[in-house]
């Protein structure tokens, strides 16, 4: 009894201001949208199907995928060395190295863009450098281009990759390491064939967490993408705040949380069924 | 052999330190833009200067966001707090039949995407308007609000890793003593869980104050927070005055977090 009193005044905010507003979205992207009049009241699939018949709509969605799919796995194979070192190293700054790689994830993705913005501007320090060294002759586009989006979000989501990878690593014991070695597997079967099924658990909990962060980015794709390129974040906030479109923008809200769950969940059935083996 | 083993180990160094530096490239470029002695960000570098850092105070974005983000950070972390410590030392109980799906419900902030929780609050912000006539819509109230949930799941994360290691024989012994909840509450376990709560709150502060996704949604016409003045500031153009504002706000929140570290160990909540 007691503790549902103590848990009372928390679950009605979160009821009252999130699950509530949640319901109160669905049932807005249901409703239609008629120019000039703005929201009209009423029971209609037609926001979902002109976001899946829409070749814009799609082109959208598929480019938000295809980032966020390309950032989970560089990511993963940027991060498990980085990960490796940590959750094996006696060095007495461990604490040190983590806190450098947690820091960043808190300090503001508009901030972790502006010093992209630094790096990739036609006379940035990108262009700088390789005009310095002479391997190219005049700058190269960088801002506002794909590549540029998906450097942004690896740099932004790779801590949560290396910390997801770190914990699990450091639960595998080292001997298993030297046995594979000892029966004399190179270090790249010894990867393989050990090291990755044994820290599959983290291999999966980061990538889920990588891949869902790289679906809802909102300002590293405004600011290194540019106003032409969007993906699913921004394009809820254009639809809400920019167009006053909220049965839209509200439906577009859903497919993203939809397709999202949709991923994880099969990634996650798939993994599982084949960790099982 | 021994070759074989000191190159694997030199490669697997290389790799561990590109990462890091990936990492922290961003945060460095920003840091060296903000003391560029010209305005455009070309490289390299003609001189350096302090000076924009002393334009800050005179630019009203700057100024007001900070001071709005301050506010909102403060009264945001206040009130999660009020509402996380009783939740987490309700949860910490065992035998509670709806402990699991209470714990699911209370870090649903943190799991809905930003851009999405932003859109649903903002639609529930205009149909209580609607119903009431409060002014509801772009005010400092409804952001304070917004943020609180934000904070409520870091704080209660936080406070359950102190209370996890808090003995519950202590609070009984105070109760048969004769403590009431409350005294046995503010003498015994309060002082246990003060490390927890202290990093809640600082947590809580700097999850708040660097929000940008949900506040976009809740800002009224000309008075929006730091980081979203930084954003707006950004997609026109980047020069050392934007690079000194981030550096401040990177130094905020970086101080905050390493006093965080010395009260709960980072890796172990993040």
């Amino acid at each position: 009894m007691r503790a549902g009193a103590l848990l009372l005044p928390a679950t009605l905010v979160v009821v009252a201001g999130l699950l509530l507003p949640l319901l109160l979205l669905f049932r807005y992207s249901l409703n239609a949208f008629v120019p000039g009049q703005f929201m009209v009241e009423a029971v209609t699939a037609a926001n979902y199907v002109k976001f899946f018949t829409d070749p814009f709509y799609l082109a959208v969605l598929w480019r938000t995928l295809r980032v966020a799919a390309l950032v989970t796995v560089i990511c993963l194979i940027l991060g498990f060395p980085l990960a490796y070192v940590l959750a094996r190293t006696q060095s007495r700054h461990k604490n040190l190295l983590i806190i450098a790689v947690v820091l960043p994830l808190f300090v503001g993705n508009a901030v972790r863009a502006a010093g992209w913005m630094v790096a990739f501007g036609a006379k940035g320090a990108v262009n700088a450098s390789l005009l310095g060294l002479g391997l190219i002759t005049r700058p190269i586009d960088i801002m506002y281009t794909e590549t540029a989006v998906v450097i942004g979000i690896v740099a932004v989501n790779l801590p949560f990759m290396v910390l997801s990878l770190q914990s699990v690593i450091e639960g595998i014991d080292r001997a298993v390491e030297e046995a594979a070695f000892n029966l004399g597997a190179p270090p790249g079967a010894m990867l393989r064939r050990v090291l990755l099924p044994l820290a599959m658990p983290g291999v999966l909990a980061g990538s889920i967490l990588t891949f869902i962060l790289g679906m809802n980015a909102y300002a590293t794709p405004v600011l290194l993408g540019g106003p032409r390129f969007q993906t699913m974040g921004p394009l809820v906030y254009g639809q809400f705040i920019e167009q006053n479109n909220w049965p839209f923008g509200g439906a577009i809200a859903f497919v993203l949380m939809a397709v999202t769950l949709l991923l994880t969940t099969l990634a996650n059935l798939v993994v599982q069924r084949r960790m099982r083996r | 052999m021994l070759d074989g083993l000191r190159l694997r180990r030199l490669a697997l160094r290389g790799a561990a330190g590109f990462a890091l530096a990936f990492i922290l490239l961003p945060l460095l470029l920003v840091t060296w833009l903000a003391f560029f002695r010209q305005e455009i960000p070309a490289f390299p570098p003609q001189g350096y200067t302090l000076h924009w850092f002393t334009t800050i105070p005179a630019n009203r974005a700057f100024a007001s966001g900070f001071w709005l983000s301050l506010q909102v950070s403060v009264a945001a972390t206040t009130l999660g707090l009020l509402l996380a410590v009783p939740a987490s030392l309700a949860l910490a109980r065992a035998g509670f039949r709806l402990r699991t799906p209470l714990a699911t419900l209370l870090t649903l902030p943190l799991i809905v995407p930003g851009v999405v929780f932003g859109a649903a609050f903002y639609v529930g912000e205009m149909e209580l308007e609607i119903a009431t006539e409060w002014p509801l819509l772009g005010s400092a109230a409804g952001l304070v609000l917004a943020h609180t949930l934000l904070v409520v799941p870091w704080a209660m994360r936080l406070v359950g890793a102190s209370l996890a290691t808090l003995n519950p024989a202590l609070e009984e012994a105070a109760r048969n003593l004769g403590a009431t909840p409350f005294t046995a509450f503010r003498r015994v376990v309060l002082p246990a869980i003060r490390p927890g709560v202290v990093a809640g709150a600082l947590f809580g502060f700097v999850t708040s104050f660097g929000n940008l996704e949900a506040s976009l949604f809740l800002v009224g016409p000309g008075q929006t927070t730091l980081p979203i003045a930084i954003l707006q500031y950004l997609a026109w153009k980047i020069d050392p005055t934007v690079a000194a504002v981030s550096l401040l706000q990177i130094l905020l929140l970086g101080t905050a977090m390493l006093v965080t570290d010395r009260f709960v160990k980072l890796s172990q909540v993040v």
